[in-house]
């Protein structure tokens, strides 16, 4: 196991094959936790010996009957705000620092159930929202492409454990591109799915309405080995969408030829104008698509401007009436960032938020009507690749509009996949958007883009 | 552009959120004010009175 780092499906297949034992792999996961953590941070928690025993009961179970999932005996971690029954969940907060629960989040519960082995708990920015800071009781992660730089977040930890392979897989949650980002600039995959798909029971609010939970992994063929275990009805969560789950990792493969695929040339080339190596990574992806066989067009929304202020506020209203009681009797006690993010929450008034939420559907509708006649369309997830971690603007969300931002106001799914690496070694990332509840559109095309282009050949210096 | 807050409603809508700020948090919040305001007209769209928000219920076999 020394060195190599499998993806999920590899690994399972070895596992299968009796090739692979899950005591081994993990073994190797918590080696790479050992030796990299120090200077990452990507863990808050690591739950070693649990993993072990979770790894031994996994090869006993495969041994006498075979894998249960694809996931039976893959070493996998979860984002700190997800709740786990007697294990530590701080939220990244001094808040939660003895914050136990007693039941574990749906996501956390269907993943035990595929039987994946817990590594522990990861980096997140405080809240899933107030982050970098480093007032907060843990440092932030580091991303393995370059530790003096930023992994994105608030999903951070998962990210920089993914990619350096401390993981195979892991949770993150995105309200405005919390999965999306740590993926792209940490150089990895992962899918924002449609709202309600995954279930948020037991997971800590950001903003209700824009909140998402999905898969993080090396490939876009593990993301859709891990959507399989995590979608599904759930009447725990009231947002929870009732359908048919389709086999994702079935529909990875087919024929790109034919398929429509949309441009939002002007989110990255006018509103928010991206760097060099950005744009060289969509311009590229779209002629690979061309090349496969696809069929593109240009699309035309309103500015991405009218899209970050809708999601904006709603998500600053939304997280000030989760935390108000906190805000009002201990905002102190929480980081910088999250105070800052926190005190917005006074200056939207009602008829603000609701012209936002007014705002949210016509974007939506006009998102809908964009797409009745393609399969997907592309945007950029960053401008450019990571920037240093001790130089990042404070109130950026003023500053530039998100390109994730989008698809959590309109609820689509939406996946980063690398797209190369700029001038710095650092990753850079195209964002790949589907229909509501095709999120096996969007895997399927984020495969084929793996496969025809080199970028899941290199792993950060830091595995 | 957006009016800039004066230091009385300011001060007015952080005693009402029950924020209790030091003199630095508050100018720094003061500073991106305007941001907030930009967002909010960004939203403003001549839709008239009928248009419905995002969110409207459809009710299922399960709520009867």
């Amino acid at each position: 196991m020394a060195g190599a780092i499998p993806t999920i499906a590899e690994a399972a297949r070895q596992i299968a094959a009796k090739k692979l034992s899950p005591v081994e792999l993990t073994r190797a996961c918590l080696d790479r936790v050992h030796a990299l953590d120090d200077k990452l941070h990507a863990f808050y928690h690591v739950t070693e010996e649990r993993a072990l025993a979770e790894a031994r009961a996994a090869e006993a179970a495969i041994m006498a009957s075979g894998p249960k999932s694809p996931l039976h005996g893959i070493p996998i971690g979860l984002k700190d705000i997800v709740d786990t029954k007697g294990l530590p969940t701080t939220c990244g907060s001094a808040i939660l620092q003895d914050n136990i629960p007693d039941t574990d989040a749906t996501c956390a519960e269907k993943l035990a159930a595929a039987g994946s082995v817990l590594i522990g708990k990861l980096t997140t920015h405080e809240f899933a929202d107030g982050g970098p800071s480093f007032d907060l009781p843990r440092p932030p992660a580091r991303n393995p492409w370059n530790t003096d730089h930023f992994t994105a977040g608030s999903s951070s930890g998962t990210g920089a454990a993914v990619a350096s392979g401390m993981i195979l897989c892991g949770i993150g949650t995105d309200t405005g591109g919390s999965i999306r980002g740590p993926a792209a600039l940490c150089g990895i995959a992962g899918l924002k799915p449609t709202y309600g798909l995954v279930s948020r029971a037991g997971v800590a609010p950001a903003a209700f309405t824009l909140d998402h939970i999905g898969p993080m992994a090396w490939t876009a063929e593990d993301c859709a080995i891990m959507l399989q275990a995590l979608a599904g009805h759930d009447p725990r969560d009231p947002a929870s969408a009732d359908r048919p789950i389709p086999d994702y990792r079935a529909a990875l493969g087919g024929r790109i030829k034919g398929m429509k695929i949309g441009v939002i040339h002007h989110f990255h080339e006018t509103d928010h104008k991206v760097g060099t190596a950005t744009q060289q990574g969509i311009d590229a992806a779209v002629e690979t698509f061309r090349g496969l066989g696809a069929q593109i067009r240009e699309v035309q929304l309103s500015p991405l401007q009218d899209w970050h202020a809708c999601g904006s506020l709603i998500s600053i209203t939304e997280r000030a009436a989760a935390y108000e009681e906190w805000s009002r009797t201990r905002l102190g006690d929480f980081g910088e960032r999250m105070r800052t993010r926190l005190m917005l929450g006074a200056f939207v008034t009602g008829v603000d938020y609701l012209q936002a939420v007014r705002r949210r559907r016509e974007l939506r509708a006009e998102l809908q009507a964009a797409m009745a006649d393609l399969d997907v369309v592309l945007t950029a997830v960053f401008a450019a690749e990571a920037p240093k971690l001790d130089a990042l603007p404070r109130w950026d969300t003023f500053q530039q509009p998100s390109f994730m931002m989008p698809f959590n106001v309109a609820g689509y799914p939406a996946m980063s996949v690398c797209s190369g690496f700029g001038s710095g070694g650092l990753p850079v990332a195209l964002q790949i958007v589907g229909k509501p509840f095709q999120e096996a559109t969007v895997l399927s095309i984020a495969d084929a883009f793996e496969k025809a282009t080199p970028f899941r050949d290199r792993r950060p210096p830091a595995a | 552009m957006p009016t800039p807050i004066n230091d009385a409603a300011f001060e007015y809508l952080l005693a009402r959120a029950g924020l209790t700020l030091s003199d630095a948090e508050k100018a720094e919040l003061k500073s991106v004010c305007d941001g907030i305001a930009t967002f909010a007209e960004r939203v403003r769209k001549p839709r008239g009175r009928m248009a419905e928000p995002a969110l409207t219920y459809g009710f299922t076999e399960e709520d009867l």
